[in-house]
């Protein structure tokens, strides 16, 4: 029981993090319909701004967080602006341009930061918690509440702001939209710019949970994809809901299959995205006659 | 012909005096790209031509290559026995890797593929069986007779025959049946079901024919380095791999090749600045995408149109030919009932999109379904035909209960259908696009490719000499070669009641035919549907357009709200009341350009008085 619910905490905080990666990669699909397979790798490059400006410039782990958001953000809109004759269009082709931009992404990293990685040190010196015998990190108490932040920020400008609405309106029909005047590129070129910030906030909080080299982004990548899958494409409350699932799994195969635990995730994760193929939340798929 | 041949010859004479000319460093350089273009091939046939997104081709080449190792060094099989046992091992791991494509596809198949690949590089890295990180060595010398492998001079030879039989093989799939068939589902997977490809069958035959190349790649790179270690199947080789399919064109087999050994050409002279290769490669990737999707294979084509645009050399000759009817067909046996709907429901969440619909359609009729938009007349059809499985009630067709059939079922009993919006097959030629649905021959025949491959050439031609009858009675003849998309809106709804009519249906279900049509081409679809109808083919037709259902129909069923509101002839329709109020909405229908309806437009009296 003890060793079930020790488990069950360090899921949840690895979980928040494959919840940020989903919710970005959701944002960009359900706006879009692009999946965004650079979408791992932008989080890398997050993950090592964030720590180069925390570690080598000295600055507070949050100003170094921000700065990472920006620079991702920044890398995220030149993405969309290379793709975009594609959207729309050929589905299968945005994916492999993604992967592109992916390979481009893991290079330019190695040529900055170099092949042998890093590790973060955690910004919170304080002891762990006992709570009722279990030992709560102070720092995976941090992740949650900073995902769960982003999870209530994101929520709140879709359905509450008018670019947030606009947004939505793109996902539900990208030609009504154009039709009543919404600004379809500048729209997509946003939530792009969103979603890789998601992705940078992720990279960046797990730093001192992982260790940080440039096959980051297949780690991180391939389960925030498989979250996002699970929740249900474009949901973004799937998206938290499948990062948990992802969480937890991961770390009870961990705990029980030792190096097989990637192997026994993706065999689980097969078996129940082929029982529904929708995921959890999703609902848009079945193409029609 | 003789070009071709000639040119095989030269090409032959070169792989043969290849290595010749070349250091002993290079040749293994060569050895290993002719791996690489196997399973570029074994990708392009997933990817390109089967529209399949496989990301765990690299797994394929792992299991191949372990698979070999293990039983060599481990069960001490000789090299040959395990190669067989490695690539019959591969093809089963594709086989289960292909399983997820049966429920989803595009990037969830991607993803699903992805993670599976990621699963075998964390299961080879950590068992104890296959040396974790430290891989295996001391594979054995392939053995063969009079020659010895373990120099890479000669086994240049062996690979050389293996890739181009394999070359030859995937080609003569490609343009044969079977890769017709992908190809089709590739474009438009519910089109193709309707045609009668059997698509979860084809899904798991590309896995298989990617598995099968990635396993013979596998074999043939153990037996080279006679060494297999995790690094070489990374998710990072992978995406190389992608590179060199997309770079080369994955639509060709030919540019598969071409960007494998491009590729591999190139990142073997880079490896001493290998970030920057990869960075190029990436760059070249999005590049390509973005201005070259065809990749180089599609370079010379789109050279070819520019500079034929530059001429503005437009070809005018073609045109559309007029319609050879249909020998009259003596109506045989008993005019039964053909299709037969008994109160079927479709709901769609809150949607009730049928309601207990009942209608009985008899053989040798014309049915009209008319109705006004969003009355559930497309929902029937796909119920009809099977792409959604009714809530209730059921559906029977030439005497079964076809309720839960799937399409491809359907069309091999006799049912054909053509689309509202137009499906036909994009990257097919018209001629192609006929074929598909010509083709009856259920997928089991499928072992003909591996057994008895002059089989799948004479039906190729039986079939090739159909498809020419049928173009040329729809007058298509100018079109063969054509690329559909590219021809005007009358054509392609012609081409696709050919190609539903190359399927020689005994029911028809034309969905909106005349939509976009003007007034001379309705004439002649009016034309062709009575021959359709004549030579024994019961046609149901969703129309728009009263005049053409009125004169064709001998009977329409009227549809609102997914209700059935009347049945009978156009004349008794019309004068139906709710029919009025439904679908013409209450003006008078004289004003719609209607024949007026007796009954409605004339009293009783008038009707005696005239003479």
């Amino acid at each position: 029981m003890q060793d079930t619910l020790q488990t069950l905490v360090g899921g949840l905080s690895l979980g928040a993090v494959y919840a940020l990666v989903a919710m970005g990669f959701s944002l960009v699909y359900r706006t879009m319909g692009l999946v965004n397979f650079a979408h791992a790798d932008i989080a890398m490059i997050g993950a090592y701004t964030a720590s180069t400006f925390y570690l080598t410039s000295e600055l507070p782990f949050a100003v170094a967080m921000v700065v990472a958001i920006v620079i991702t953000g920044a890398i995220g809109l030149v993405i969309e602006r290379v793709l975009r004759p594609l959207e729309n269009k050929d589905f299968d082709l945005m994916l492999i341009g993604t992967i592109g931009f992916g390979i481009v992404l893991q290079a330019l990293a190695v040529i900055i930061w170099g092949t042998t990685g890093r590790a973060v040190p955690s910004p919170l010196h304080s002891a762990p918690l006992d709570v009722l015998g279990i030992r709560v990190r102070t720092y995976d108490l941090l992740v949650m509440a900073v995902a769960a932040l982003a999870v209530v920020g994101l929520a709140f400008f879709l359905s509450r702001t008018k670019r947030g609405a606009a947004m939505q309106a793109v996902a539900m029909d990208h030609e009504a939209a154009t039709a009543v005047g919404i600004d379809v590129g500048r729209s997509n070129a946003l939530a792009f710019a969103i979603g890789a910030g998601l992705a940078a906030l992720a990279g960046g909080l797990v730093g001192p949970m992982l260790y940080v080299d440039a096959s980051l982004g297949g780690a991180l990548g391939i389960k925030g994809f498989a979250a996002a899958m699970l929740g249900g494409f474009g949901s973004i409350h799937g998206a938290v809901v499948g990062g948990i699932a992802i969480g937890v799994l991961d770390s009870y195969a961990a705990g029980h299959f030792q190096g097989y635990s990637v192997l026994v995730t993706f065999l689980v994760f097969t078996a129940a995205i082929m029982i529904r193929p929708t995921g959890i939340f999703g609902e848009r798929t079945v193409s029609r006659a | 012909m003789k070009s071709r041949l000639a040119a095989t010859g030269v090409l032959v004479l070169a792989a043969w005096a290849l290595p010749y000319g070349l250091g002993s460093y290079t040749v293994h350089v060569v050895n290993i790209a002719l791996i690489y273009a196997l399973l570029a091939l074994g990708m392009g046939l997933a990817m390109g031509v089967s529209g399949q997104i496989n990301l765990a081709q690299v797994a394929f080449f792992g299991v191949g290559a372990y698979a070999v190792a293990i039983l060599t060094t481990h069960y001490g099989h000789g090299f040959w026995l395990s190669a067989l046992l490695a690539v019959l091992a591969t093809v089963v791991t594709g086989l289960f890797v292909g399983v997820p494509a049966l429920r989803m596809q595009s990037h969830y198949l991607g993803i699903v593929t992805l993670g599976l690949a990621l699963g075998f590089i964390n299961w080879i890295t950590n068992a104890h069986l296959t040396g974790g990180a430290d891989g295996i060595s001391g594979i054995p010398v392939p053995t063969l007779p009079g020659v010895d492998l373990s120099s890479e001079y000669l086994y240049y030879y062996l690979e050389v025959v293996v890739f181009a039989l394999a070359l030859l093989f995937g080609l003569f799939v490609v343009h044969t049946s079977l890769g017709r068939r992908l190809r089709a589902m590739r474009d438009d997977a519910l089109a193709a079901g309707a045609m009668g490809a059997e698509i979860p069958f084809l899904r798991m035959t590309a896995f298989l024919l990617a598995s099968l190349y990635g396993g013979l790649a596998g074999v043939l790179y153990s037996g080279l380095i006679r060494y297999v270690a995790p690094e070489t199947f990374s998710i990072g080789n992978m995406f190389i791999l992608l590179a060199m399919v997309i770079i080369g064109g994955r639509r060709s087999l030919v540019g598969c090749v071409v960007g494998a050994v491009g590729l591999t050409m190139v990142r073997e002279w880079l490896s001493d600045f290998s970030t920057y290769a990869q960075l190029g490669y990436g760059v070249v990737v999005v590049a390509m995408v973005v201005f070259a999707p065809t990749g180089l294979a599609g370079v010379p084509a789109r050279l070819r149109t520019l500079y034929a645009r530059r001429r503005a050399q437009q070809p005018s000759r073609a045109e559309l030919r007029p319609f050879t009817p249909y020998t009259v067909e003596e109506r045989s046996g008993p005019d039964g009932v053909l299709l037969s709907v008994e109160g079927v429901t479709q709901q769609f969440r809150g949607l009730r999109a049928l309601d207990e619909v009942t209608l009985a359609v008899h053989r040798g009729e014309i049915r009209g379904v008319v109705g006004p938009n969003g009355s559930g007349k497309t929902t029937l059809f796909n119920v009809i035909s099977g792409f959604y499985r009714a809530t209730a009630g059921t559906v029977r067709f030439a005497d079964a209960d076809t309720t839960a059939a799937r399409p491809y079922t359907l069309s091999l009993t006799g049912l054909a259908r053509t689309f509202q919006n137009l499906r036909l097959f994009g990257q097919l030629t018209v001629r192609e696009n006929i074929l598909v649905a010509l083709d009856r021959t259920r997928a089991h025949t499928i072992w003909q490719y591996a057994l008895w491959q002059p089989g799948v050439l004479a039906r190729e031609r039986r079939l090739r000499a159909r498809a020419d009858d049928i173009l040329e009675r729809y007058g298509l003849v100018d079109f063969a070669e054509a690329d559909p998309s590219s021809l005007p809106y009358g054509i392609q709804r012609r081409i696709e009641i050919a190609r539903a009519m190359a399927a020689r249906p005994r029911l028809l279900l034309l969905d909106e035919p005349a939509a976009g049509l003007n007034g001379e081409e309705v004439q002649q679809l009016i034309r062709i549907v009575r021959s359709i109808r004549d030579s024994g083919t019961t046609v149901i037709l969703i129309e728009h357009n009263m005049g053409l259902v009125m004169s064709l129909c001998e009977k329409v069923t009227v549809l609102s709200s997914g209700k059935v509101i009347a049945e009978g002839t156009p004349q008794e329709v019309v004068s139906t009341p709710e029919v009025i109020e439904a679908y013409l909405g209450d003006s008078d229908p004289a004003e719609l350009g209607l024949d007026t309806p007796r009954s409605a437009a004339r009293p009783e009296h008038a009707q005696e008085a005239t003479p």
